[in-house]
């Protein structure tokens, strides 16, 4: 299948089956859109050269052997509260729908046996310290690492922790763990100090801007070339997000992503009278994107980063996030579900660290679900890219793991098409 | 005319496992499994250039 797309006087042809890239004259793009245009022989002979070397309407793989897999990441929710109350949160401004309560380490030492135990001959495990907000069981989290590190040594392998937090209880202490022990860090920040405010509220209801920002800036200086990423929300509040990106970077921060938000609060929910502003402002930010990096002045925004030349294997590309596969959550009790969004739902408990037991139905589910098994994904252009999207999100929007939301997809294309001309334009300008 | 801007490698079909799960990147609500490099891969070109 081709994707033929423009991005301003640009013209691309985008190859599903091989994953190719190209940029095309208009006269080459109509052709392939199937106007009346007369092509060259020379242009003919060409069309059949980059087909003949499986570059141009390559046929595409239909189908993929999904298999349950071992458990590689757990995500761990050591704080069913926080010091937050975001309006748009998830989960439930940090108490999931039950008691507020953080993890004991015990829990936590049986996920982490858990995931030894069922991580078959994987060498690399993941462990997120999730919330809620993650630093209110400080104490926990860092016994829980120390006691990972120990127990997969014994057996040849090695933990890579991530943690999530919005930085409210960010001090030096926390800082200094977190530089020696967390491969990435998640800092939660929404850009403008009014946007951050009107949604990322303390307990008292006031805006947590000030609060956290010299706190996140100072980490992020400590953290040296390690991996982090400030991360942000959208709403429809502020569908002028790309001036909060570009406000991040202005922060001094180089790392940067900015989601939209999954809700169903009327006044925050993005709805498809919305798409086509936030299409035209992923289009701004990708042109300041690419401006500011040509005065060498560029940042790392996580959605405009697509390897086309490698990238991940078919095997990761059909099967996606892994949740409720080779990826699970854990909550403060030590129940498992699938991923931390389908946490606290009773619908989709697995099971529980204590007792090791995963519900083969639920499991089997997820294992076999997978790009293929998403209809909607058949005739489109982003599949191998997106592998059919957030099995939450499809399940909250659709009420289907395997029916992906359309506004979602929608704003997902329009990102991938500017990352692409983000990788044309960088060629072009090495060139 | 056609100028190829990006030629993949042949995708390789069987996964070793051994990169990240993709929630744990950045986002944890609209991941993108293609914005990622093959890790191991990644690795290997480090220790090359090294």
């Amino acid at each position: 299948m081709l994707h033929i797309f423009t991005y301003h006087d640009h013209f691309y042809l985008y190859d599903t089956g091989s994953g190719a890239l190209h940029e095309c004259d208009e006269k080459t793009a109509r052709h392939f859109k199937g106007e009346p245009v007369e092509m060259t022989d020379e242009e003919i002979a060409q069309i059949a050269q980059l087909e003949g070397e499986g570059l141009l309407n390559k046929e595409e793989v239909k189908a993929y052997p999904m298999k349950s897999r071992e458990i590689k990441a757990l995500c761990l929710h050591v704080s069913h509260d926080c010091n937050l109350r975001c309006r748009y949160c998830f989960a439930d401004e940090g108490a999931y729908h039950s008691a507020r309560e953080t993890m004991p380490f015990e829990t936590a030492k049986a996920a982490i046996d858990f995931l030894l135990q069922e991580s078959g001959n994987r060498r690399v495990l993941e462990v997120d310290f999730f919330g809620g907000e993650p630093l209110m069981n400080l104490g926990v989290v860092k016994q829980t690492v120390y006691y990972a590190k120990e127990e997969a040594a014994k057996l040849g392998k090695r933990f890579l922790f991530t943690t999530t937090t919005n930085g409210l209880l960010l001090d030096d202490d926390a800082i200094a763990f977190f530089d020696a022990e967390m491969e990435n860090v998640v800092l939660s920040l929404d850009g403008r100090p009014e946007v951050h405010d009107a949604v990322r509220k303390t307990v008292s209801g006031k805006g947590s801007y000030a609060a956290v920002i010299e706190k996140i800036k100072k980490f992020v200086r400590s953290r040296g070339d390690k991996h982090y990423y400030v991360r942000g929300t959208f709403t429809a509040k502020n569908l002028d997000f790309s001036k909060d990106v570009l406000f991040l970077a202005d922060q001094g921060f180089d790392s940067i992503s900015m989601e939209p938000v999954v809700t169903d609060i009327p006044d925050l929910q993005i709805r498809e009278e919305h798409l086509a502003t936030v299409e035209r402002e992923y289009e701004r930010l990708c042109d300041e994107y690419l401006a500011r990096e040509e005065k060498g002045e560029g940042f790392n925004f996580f959605h405009f980063n697509i390897d086309l030349e490698g990238g991940p294997c078919l095997s990761k590309r059909v099967s996606a996030c892994g949740a409720g596969n080779e990826y699970l959550s854990v909550v403060p009790n030590g129940d498992i579900y699938p991923c931390h969004q389908f946490a606290g739902d009773k619908k989709w408990l697995m099971g529980n660290v204590f007792e090791g037991k995963l519900n083969g139905e639920i499991r089997e589910l997820f294992a076999s679900s997978c790009l293929f098994t998403r209809k909607k994904c058949g005739d489109c252009f982003a599949k191998f890219i997106c592998s059919g999207g957030c099995n939450a999100n499809n399940y909250h929007y659709c009420g289907d793991i395997n029916t992906p939301y359309e506004m979602t997809c929608a704003m997902m294309k329009k990102r991938i098409e500017c990352a692409m001309h983000i990788v044309a334009a960088r060629k072009s300008r090495e060139n | 005319m056609i100028k190829t801007i990006a030629k993949p490698a042949e995708r390789k079909t069987e996964g070793c496992g051994e990169c990240r799960s993709t929630c744990q990147s950045a986002c944890k609500t609209s991941c993108t499994v293609g914005n990622q490099s093959c890790e191991r891969v990644t690795r290997e070109q480090k220790i090359e250039k090294k």
